[in-house]
């Protein structure tokens, strides 16, 4: 992988697993360490970390449309009980 | 079991307000890029929320309620909103040849030599929404599951009823199908030459 070393090519490929936080230590450790290291693979790192946290803050909604919390209030209302005993 | 049925009900019932409340706008939301109509997506949230109420007194308090109330979103969007929309069942997404497809264009291609970061943050916030909705379902899903809402893998899978390894490799598939889209988006807006 470009001006890389030989364990980049490791470590990209687990780049997905690390940010997603889905690594167990001692691979989530070694991943730490060459990003410590090596430049190129820690803007790569950035940049897919960027990427999810923007896709995260762009495409999550704050709020109810208007009416709709109302509406399922009094859908609450209308409908029997929970422990559908009644 | 001094408690009456209508005690229990008024307690279960509370209990499902306080708890399940605060998490609506995220189910809205799922639910708007899972239609990707404004419409289609309250209906869906009525129809999970009243489900929801429904087997409530089944969940057991303590464990992931988020989790189970987007198992119902996703089981309540398949029956009815899928086979209304009837979008083909694609499987097939982009190959693995082109795993930094877009920070390598926006590192070689970016306007005025700006940081590929930056590039991302000028996509204005309806363009990302439309990338990640353009996706096909398969891909759409454990993307929106993961990066939007923060789901493991393993809640991943348990919500969609799926192989934990359909679910690493869809999202794989889905974020560099994203990454395509939102390339595009840059052209199309001239944030970056070409």
């Amino acid at each position: 992988m470009d001006e890389c070393g030989p364990n980049c090519e490791e470590t990209l490929k687990e780049i997905e697993r690390f940010l997603d936080g889905e690594l167990d230590a001692l691979t989530e450790g070694q991943v730490n360490h060459h990003l410590s290291d090596c430049n190129p693979c820690l803007g790569r790192a950035e940049f897919r970390r960027h990427l999810k946290d923007l896709v995260h803050e762009k495409c999550a909604e704050q709020t109810l449309p208007p009416g709709l919390s109302e509406k399922l209030t009094q859908l609450l209302r209308s409908d029997g009980s929970p422990t559908g005993t009644y | 079991m001094a408690q009456t049925t209508a005690e229990e009900d008024a307690k279960l019932r509370a209990r499902f307000e306080r708890d399940v409340v605060p998490l609506l706008p995220a189910l809205y939301g799922a639910a708007l890029r899972m239609t990707r109509n404004p419409a289609d997506a309250e209906d869906l949230v009525q129809d999970t929320y009243l489900r929801a109420f429904r087997g409530f007194a089944g969940f057991r308090e303590g464990t992931n309620l988020k989790a189970w109330l987007y198992r119902i979103l996703t089981n309540s969007y398949i029956n009815t909103y899928r086979k209304k929309q009837r979008e083909p069942q694609i499987v097939e997404g982009p190959d693995d040849a082109d795993d930094w497809f877009l920070y390598d264009r926006l590192g070689a291609r970016s306007v005025e030599g700006s940081a590929e970061e930056e590039v991302l943050d000028r996509i204005p916030d309806a363009d990302v929404k439309a990338a990640l909705e353009s996706l096909p379902e398969n891909f759409r899903m454990p993307v929106l599951l993961a990066d939007v809402e923060g789901f493991s893998y393993k809640e991943i899978a348990e919500i969609m009823d799926t192989p934990i390894g359909t679910v690493m490799s869809r999202l794989h598939r889905g974020r560099k199908a994203l990454e395509k889209a939102l390339w595009e988006t840059a052209r199309e807006r001239g944030l970056v030459d070409g």
